[in-house]
């Protein structure tokens, strides 16, 4: 008898060898379909870097536009301050290029819109971090170095941007014109170490203070400076401050 | 201390100031604080608008369990906001025409406007011209338990009452007494 698909050892060898090539036909048609999208997004990209050069005055006069073409870009993952350089690659290479203007007011967007929650004072990896968020492209394209050059380009505006060093290998950027005093440095180490929150015990017992210097430089902080954030509920301490600045937001 | 947003039981998204401990204290700096009540303020609107509630009372603070809880209470860091706060942040928000006090003459309980008085007379003249019951009367009743169900099944009395008055101001409802009560008639804008 002789039926479709055959019986025995030969009928197992042929059904696996069918799926077999199904599974590679599956695979490959995937693939196309991966490097279609790819494609498209490319092409995509190409033609967003386009408008954004044709139409970069206009992006730069109008806000609501600049905003809104921002999202668009930081939504398919373009930069979009890229473009054709005015200053030429000469410009670039001697430190005054557009790119280096244009991140510093991306640090001044970054700070200034984390104020009201920071007091002014954000730590060097997160500004990194929201710079590079803003401008839609991965986090190694923005370095640290490129913002701390950023910063010493706004200086002549005289707006109080500055690098800290806090110790400890770690730097933050003060954007209000404030002079920090030594024991708020120390402050915001520690609090950078236990990740945003410091009480007067813990700075007794790290830097070797007294209480009432651990307790004039957190009310300081908190009342006259508005650096941190009170919290009476907490369990070791029941009373411990939080630093904005060194804690991570999403 | 890595803040994050948390999906509510409900499926109520949390901001992640939500999961800050120092979120949970009134803060002494009244520049602070002003941050500190507009995210509350934020979080409170939004959150009532989710489960479609009105009210909110200063013990809601102290029912566990109860139907502010997910919000006013913060498990993962055993944070939760007291009543003195919340009667403060209340006051807050009464003084920003974001809530009102109902009934009237106390200050423990509010009544939310997650939509503005304006907005609820836009969305109740928009049922009444898309159900096609302009120029019929209504009655209270069968504005807040319509056969099928609105936008506005439900509300407060209080908040239909605004509603109608404004409609009234712009010549787009009339208040009418009948049998068992308060009716209104909407009227099309232009005059038909």
């Amino acid at each position: 008898m002789h039926r479709l698909g055959g019986v025995g050892l030969a009928a197992f060898e042929r059904q696996q060898q069918s799926a077999r090539s199904f599974a590679e036909l599956s695979s490959t048609i995937s693939q196309t379909q991966v490097e279609n999208l790819h494609n498209q997004l490319a092409q995509f990209r190409a033609a967003l870097s386009r408008y954004a050069s044709t139409h970069r005055d206009a992006i730069r006069r109008d806000p609501t536009f600049r905003h809104a073409f921002q999202q668009m870009c930081s939504s398919v993952g373009v930069d979009p301050l890229a473009g054709p350089r005015k200053g030429g690659w000469w410009a670039e290479i001697l430190g005054l290029s557009d790119w280096q203007y244009e991140l510093g007011v991306q640090i001044v967007d970054v700070c200034v819109s984390t104020r009201e929650r920071n007091g002014g004072l954000i730590e060097m990896g997160e500004l990194v971090r929201l710079v590079s968020k803003l401008r839609g492209v991965g986090s190694g394209a923005v370095t640290e170095e490129d913002v701390v050059r950023s910063i010493k380009t706004l200086r002549p505006l005289g707006a109080g941007y500055e690098v800290l060093d806090v110790g400890g290998g770690k730097k933050m950027v003060r954007s209000v014109p404030r002079q920090l005093d030594e024991d708020q440095a120390v402050v915001l180490a520690v609090a950078q170490e236990e990740g945003g929150r410091v009480s007067e015990m813990l700075l007794v017992s790290r830097c070797g203070w007294t209480t009432d210097r651990a307790r004039a430089a957190l009310e300081n902080m908190l009342l006259r400076d508005g650096l941190c954030w009170l919290d009476e509920q907490d369990e070791g301490d029941r009373t411990c401050y939080w630093v904005p600045s060194a804690m991570r937001w999403d | 201390m890595q803040l994050s947003t948390h999906t509510t039981p409900s499926g109520f998204l949390l901001p992640s100031i939500h999961s800050a401990p120092p979120f949970f204290t009134q803060q002494p700096n009244p520049a602070t604080q002003a941050i500190v009540a507009e995210q509350w303020s934020k979080l409170i609107l939004s959150y009532a608008r989710f489960r479609n509630m009105f009210t909110l009372r200063v013990e809601d603070a102290e029912i566990p369990g109860g139907e502010w809880d997910e919000v006013l209470r913060n498990e993962r860091i055993n944070r939760r906001l007291l009543p003195a706060h919340l009667a403060s942040l209340i006051a807050d928000m009464v003084s920003k025409n974001l809530a009102s006090y109902d009934p009237p003459n106390q200050t423990r309980s509010v009544l939310l406007w997650w939509r503005q008085p304006d907005e609820w007379a836009e969305v109740l003249y928009q049922w009444a011209d898309s159900t096609g019951q302009m120029n019929t009367i209504l009655t209270f009743y069968e504005i807040l338990d319509p056969p099928v169900p609105s936008a506005l099944s439900g509300i407060p009395i209080t908040v239909l009452r605004r509603a109608v008055s404004i409609l009234t101001k712009s010549q787009r409802a009339q208040i009418i007494s009948v049998s068992d009560g308060e009716g209104v008639r909407f009227l099309s804008r232009n005059g038909k």
